[in-house]
């Protein structure tokens, strides 16, 4: 087994840059996607309220992987051709902006009134209350769950194999279909799929307890 | 006190949906006066006085402040909402200092957003305010490292470093242990001596008749009575204003005077 990983262990390694450019693409289109969702629905315009609100719940209601057929092989019937790459990009983007911009709405209203009151007070306007006091203070009820979310995502991006995208699901499913051997290189993949899991929350956990510290 | 008034409230009436928070309030504030406004709870003291930095809005009536033109229903531009607000100074019941900051980076921050001034000379003059209040050791520790009435006293100097003509007070000793309630009221007494137009909204009777020129009654969605403060507190003319006073200042006989006493008189 030991023998077999390390000969396929290049184009695991491949794979896993394909991962997490992945990840990272998609988390970031799902940030600034949710962020924007998350204004939209606080601003009080009825229209864009509407909007972002129905966007959410449709989005939000359907299977990642149904989207993911839509945004690439729909879309190229209507005339609309994605590379598997930007497909996936858009598709978990803007799955995962649903997601986000809940939490970021969530966390939003959940700063205590009197903190904006406070600085509405001082002669800020909106947007100064709302980078420095409002956000500032959101900023660790979201990472929690933005953090349970992030893993949430490296594991979706497994779907993309579907499309074509060579990412470490697509090598470790290349590399079980060649040897006949699909429980050692899933595993494998597996493995990969927890260290990236683990590195991650242990640096993001440890950050927050940081800054708590800080604070007193 | 001159014959300056710099808010002049005339006709104000607040509701929410068909709940009727007050009608009909006016209210003239002289230059360098200090008015206490008490009442019993739930009459509307705290949302008159958010009414005059248009933290509340109001539906009727019109509020004239500093030159600042508030009327009823109507929204405010914003640009002149702000300039009136970096004019003037809030301290509210719950403190409400950014937890996220240092004290000083509390007190520093509305000069550097609002009035654009740089940092070194915001940060003086905060260290002085800082020291005034016999806080400067405390400047850069979080606000939750400090007590309540250190707390307060940081608010107060929050609002002070914006250089405001009037300070409006909501309650700012209500949420205080009794034993630290006297360190913030000494902190506005000091205020006041100095000339600083002050509104405030208070359960100190006490303090009320020692600090303040002019007491206001509210009760029954309205004032009930206003005049010198020394005048209104021991002898009301009205019998709105003795009844509140009568439960107030006997604690004892009803148990929402008792819990809000404090100090006795």
């Amino acid at each position: 087994m030991i023998a077999l990983w390390r000969q396929y262990l290049p184009q695991f390694f491949q794979g896993v840059g394909v991962t997490l450019e992945l990840t990272a693409l998609s988390l970031l289109v799902a940030l600034l996607f949710g962020f924007l969702l998350a204004l939209a629905r606080l601003s009080g315009w009825r229209g864009l309220v509407l909007g972002a609100t129905v966007y959410t719940e449709v989005i939000r209601a359907i299977p990642v992987l149904v989207l993911l057929f839509l945004a690439y092989y729909s879309l190229a019937q209507a005339g609309i051709k994605l590379s598997g790459m930007t497909a996936a990009v858009v598709t978990l983007g803007g799955f995962y902006a649903t997601l986000y911009g809940e939490i970021f709405r969530g966390a939003i209203l959940g700063v205590d009134r009197g903190q904006s009151e406070a600085a509405l007070a001082l002669g800020m306007n909106r947007r100064t209350v709302m980078r420095k006091i409002v956000l500032p203070q959101a900023f660790f009820t979201i990472l929690p769950p933005a953090t349970n979310q992030l893993s949430n995502l490296i594991k979706d991006t497994s779907l993309v194999f579907t499309v074509g995208v060579t990412d470490l699901m697509f090598q470790a499913y290349a590399a079980s279909s060649a040897t006949f051997q699909p429980m050692d290189m899933l595993l494998l993949a597996g493995i990969v799929y927890f260290v990236f899991y683990l590195v991650l929350s242990k640096f993001l956990t440890r950050w927050e307890l940081n800054v708590q510290r800080r604070r007193g | 006190m001159s014959n300056d008034v710099v808010v002049d409230i005339k006709g104000l009436a607040k509701h929410f949906g068909d709940r009727v928070v007050f009608d009909n309030v006016s209210l003239a504030v002289h230059k360098s006066e200090v008015v206490a406004i008490i009442g019993p709870s739930g009459v509307g003291k705290s949302t008159l006085i958010r009414c005059v930095n248009h933290l509340h809005p109001f539906n009727a009536g019109t509020i004239d402040v500093l030159g600042y033109h508030l009327q009823g229903d109507v929204a405010p531009s914003k640009p002149m909402l702000r300039e009136l607000r970096s004019r003037v100074g809030m301290v509210f019941q719950t403190f409400n200092l950014f937890p996220h900051l240092t004290v000083l980076d509390n007190i520093i921050l509305g000069p550097i957003e609002v009035k654009r001034l740089p940092r070194a000379q915001v940060t003086e003059r905060a260290m002085d305010l800082l020291a005034m209040m016999g806080l400067q050791q405390r400047a850069q520790m979080y606000p939750k490292r400090l007590s309540g009435g250190e707390q307060q006293r940081v608010a107060i100097c929050r609002a002070l470093a914006m250089e405001p003509e009037i300070m409006l007070f909501d309650e700012p000793t209500s949420m205080l242990d009794p034993e630290l309630v006297g360190e913030v009221l000494e902190a506005i007494r000091r205020l006041a001596k100095q000339g600083m137009t002050m509104l405030l909204v208070t359960h100190e009777m006490m303090f009320a008749k020692d600090v303040a020129d002019t007491v206001v009654v509210m009760a029954d969605h309205t004032v009930a009575e206003r005049g010198p403060a020394r005048q209104v507190l021991e002898s009301p003319q009205t019998e709105r204003a003795r009844a509140f006073l009568r439960r107030v200042l006997n604690p004892g006989l009803s148990s929402d005077g008792a819990r809000r006493q404090r100090g006795g008189v």
